[in-house]
């Protein structure tokens, strides 16, 4: 077994090559707390602009296919360009994007000729930011009974009508990649579809859900969410992906991938800077991270996060290098939910209340120890909460159901 | 990155998995499970002649020169029994330490014999203390005309009983390390082994009661020990671990099986998602032991530093083994308790590996140690 990737020259130039591309492109403010709203705004711009820089290099979706816009990268150079982006604290894209990502990765699937050409290039090179549109207010861990939002052809069109909740972050977004019913009478699993279709048509109006998490843009979560009503929003048959009343099939590549299927490599930015946090801060005297009931937490935490990325690693490898999978999409899901719940009892023991504020005196800094408090919470549930990830599981060891579920496909056209 | 076995790591699995299913099912497993001494010399005999009691040896010592990570593949699958026998403390723990320790006359001398099964090691380290560290040693010997002379007592000595060879943790100075490691004779007058009784698989008592040892027994050089011990347990643990891995293995797939297979309410129990918790619990254990595990292998193999992988991996297998077996026991209920059906024998080896080398939260101590925070 060998748990690293071992670089050429060749790739060793092109990490030189990435690393002082950023160190040009990367602009220092990115990594500020915004101070209000209209920072905020102005932060994600500045984001944008970055992603719309790196797409057009071919780096924002590096191992997307190369004549659909996107890198045509192979692997290896992927990973360097996402520990690249790492360096500064940012995934790719380095802002929120879900429905570009689980979207792009689903019409490369699913989708036909013509639309792989008219929507993975924006997507890929920056120029539109895509939400992914699944929960509504009756439909949330049963995704299957999404029933209140609504498409009904009429000649070349389709009319959408109904909500969707838990969408998005802040800022507002260019595209819209959501799940509907297309057929309300029709049998569960044969009566939905899905849609990748401009956020700015008429009939589509949005409001902000206020919730316990914090922070915007991180990349690839969000703790601010919308919600978003179809008023009679009339969009081109075009736009559906995977064929009438066949979402439940495009799902399962969608949800494996949101499932954890992808894998991740990468560190632990909450592990990194809690260290540092308990080195630097002393109570009696004494860096916390010299105290043994500290250090005692400190390592348990320490190896859930090592396990968390054992999986992340695993996934990635298996999913690059085509190997079958079961389990180990829902597992990892499975593993960094419970893992960040549970972490947030574990640092709030190891560090005391200074973990609650976003004091700039007495907290964390930038209160990031806050932040996990919160968010730790948050994300049990997008994406199937922790139990739905243990249903997952129980059906791909083959245990649930009389016969045994197999993993969503992940790989489309190239 | 490749995270798959090689081809020749395909062909030990497969080798050393159709072994077990012919030499050591469940009944032959189950059945060893009271003798005194954990070594069956007909399973002894065939493991030599394959060539697995020497597998981390040199070829220059007898042995077949593999990597750690081939020799896991093989302990994976002796876990999965689990087999018992002293092929860990003899053929990895015992021959790493004497490697580490001694001198080449020594290693010629000894370690041939190893790996053809004629001599059989294991290393006594803790004492009543129960401490795993140097600290804890301290059987010191007397000296008397230029050899030594051993009283006292070494515990949780795994599979003293079925040993020909006792290397032995003696202090030899007041400095913490100060540690020097005995090559004892296990038939020498005033030796005695007895494995302990109850829920522990081959862990021994050998007292030591005005035991003659020549100074010719001294393990390479004086207060050298504690170093070389460190080397040896920092190769042979995560061997411990992947036999871990393989008892987990077998433990899941026992239970999944059973889920599927035992029908109440009119339907098999996996339907019930209180069950299915249990089997993902499982599972989740299983997968953290075997990555961390191997992980620190390729670590090792590779000649990158691994102390604090290799701590972090007994840590996470110990308390895996452990729950895994509990999970299993919520899965099988009244099955799980019978002997004959197998469970037992991973539940007691689990017990007994939670502790042996160090418990999980001692080596969660040495691992933040290691990475120096």
């Amino acid at each position: 077994m060998d748990f690293e990737v071992t670089y050429t020259e060749e790739q060793q130039r092109f990490r030189r090559e990435v690393r002082g591309w950023l160190e040009t492109n990367v602009p220092a403010s990115v990594s500020r707390t915004p101070t209000s709203p209209e920072d905020n705004y102005r932060r994600y711009l500045e984001l944008r602009d970055l992603g719309r820089k790196l797409g057009a290099k071919g780096w924002l979706y590096p191992t997307a296919p190369a004549k659909y816009g996107g890198g045509g990268l192979d692997v290896d150079h992927a990973i360097i360009l996402e520990e690249e982006v790492d360096r500064f604290d940012l995934s790719l894209p380095p802002y929120y994007d879900s429905g570009g990502r689980l979207g792009s990765a689903s019409i490369l699937v699913w989708g036909t000729e013509e639309q792989r050409q008219a929507f993975l290039p924006a997507i890929y090179r920056g120029e539109v930011r895509t939400w992914q549109l699944l929960t509504e207010p009756g439909a949330g861990s049963d995704l299957a009974g999404v029933r209140m939002t609504t498409a009904v052809r009429d000649g070349d069109e389709y009319v959408i009508k109904g909500q969707k909740i838990f969408v998005g972050s802040d800022n507002g977004t260019d595209r819209i990649w959501m799940i509907v019913c297309t057929d309300p009478n029709g049998k569960r699993h044969e009566n939905l579809s899905w849609f990748m279709i401009d956020a700015n048509l008429p009939g589509i109006s949005m409001q902000p859900m206020e919730l316990m998490g914090t922070g915007g843009e991180g990349g690839t979560d969000s703790g601010i969410k919308q919600t978003v009503f179809f008023d009679d929003v009339r969009v081109p048959a075009f736009a559906l992906v995977g064929g009438e009343n066949k979402g439940w099939t495009v799902a399962t590549t969608h949800l494996e991938l949101e499932h954890g299927g992808g894998g991740r490599i990468g560190r632990n930015r909450v592990w990194d800077r809690l260290l540092r946090y308990c080195q630097e801060t002393k109570r009696d005297g004494v860096p916390l991270s010299q105290q043994q009931d500290v250090r005692d937490s400190l390592a348990d935490i320490y190896i859930k996060t090592e396990v968390q990325r054992l999986f992340g690693l695993r996934n990635f490898y298996l999913t690059y290098a085509r190997k079958p999978k079961s389990y180990e999409g829902p597992q990892l899901s499975y593993y960094r939910k419970t893992t960040g719940l549970w972490m947030t009892g574990a640092i709030l023991e190891a560090v005391g209340p200074a973990a609650l504020t976003t004091d700039p005196t007495w907290g964390s800094s930038s209160g990031f120890l806050e932040t996990q408090q919160r968010n730790g919470i948050v994300s049990v549930h997008p994406g199937g909460t922790t139990d739905i990830q243990r249903v997952q599981m129980a059906r791909r060891i083959g245990i649930g159901r009389s016969t045994r579920e197999k993993a969503g496909t992940v790989h489309g056209a190239e | 990155m490749d995270l798959a076995l090689t081809e020749s790591q395909e062909m030990l699995r497969t080798t050393a998995r159709s072994f077990m299913e012919h030499e050591a099912p469940v009944d032959v497993v189950v059945g060893l499970q009271k003798a005194e001494s954990s070594l069956d010399p007909d399973l002894w005999r065939k493991a030599a002649r394959l060539g697995w009691l020497g597998i981390v040896l040199p070829a220059e010592y007898g042995g077949s020169g593999d990597s750690l990570s081939d020799a896991a593949v093989l302990y994976e699958e002796l876990g999965r029994g689990p087999l018992p026998g002293p092929f860990f403390s003899s053929g990895v723990l015992g021959a790493l330490t004497v490697l580490e320790a001694a001198t080449d006359e020594q290693r010629r001398r000894i370690l041939p014999a190893v790996a053809s099964g004629e001599r059989v090691l294991t290393v006594a380290i803790t004492e009543p203390n129960t401490s795993w560290g140097p600290g804890g040693i301290t059987l010191a010997p007397q000296g008397r005309n230029g050899s030594f002379v051993l009283n006292g007592t070494k515990l949780f000595v795994s599979d003293a009983t079925s040993a020909t060879d006792l290397i032995v943790a003696v202090r030899t100075g007041d400095g913490p390390g100060d540690v020097s490691l005995l090559h004892v004779d296990a038939k020498a007058r005033g030796v005695t082994a007895r494995r302990l009784p109850g829920f522990l698989s081959w862990q021994c008592e050998v007292s030591f009661d005005n035991v003659q040892v020549p100074a010719s027994a001294l393990l390479g050089e004086a207060q050298r020990g504690w170093a070389a011990l460190a080397g040896a347990l920092e190769r042979a643990v995560p061997l411990l671990c992947a036999y871990i891995v393989g008892g987990c293995q077998a433990v899941y797939e026992k239970s999944v099986l059973y889920t599927q297979t035992r029908v109440q309410f009119g339907v098999p129990i996996g339907r019930f998602q209180r069950v299915q918790d249990h089997v993902v619990r499982l599972v989740n254990h299983l997968d953290s032991a075997r990555w961390a595990t191997w992980e620190a292998l390729w670590k090792l193999d590779t000649g990158r530093p691994a102390t604090a992988s290799v701590h972090m991996a007994k840590a996470i297998a110990s308390e895996a083994y452990l729950e895994v077996c509990n999970a299993a026991h919520e899965v099988h209920a009244g099955m799980g308790v019978l002997i004959e059906y197998g469970l037992p024998a991973h539940t007691q080896m689990s017990r007994t590996l939670f502790h042996y080398l160090g418990d999980p939260r001692w080596h969660k101590r040495r691992m933040a140690d290691a990475l120096e925070w």
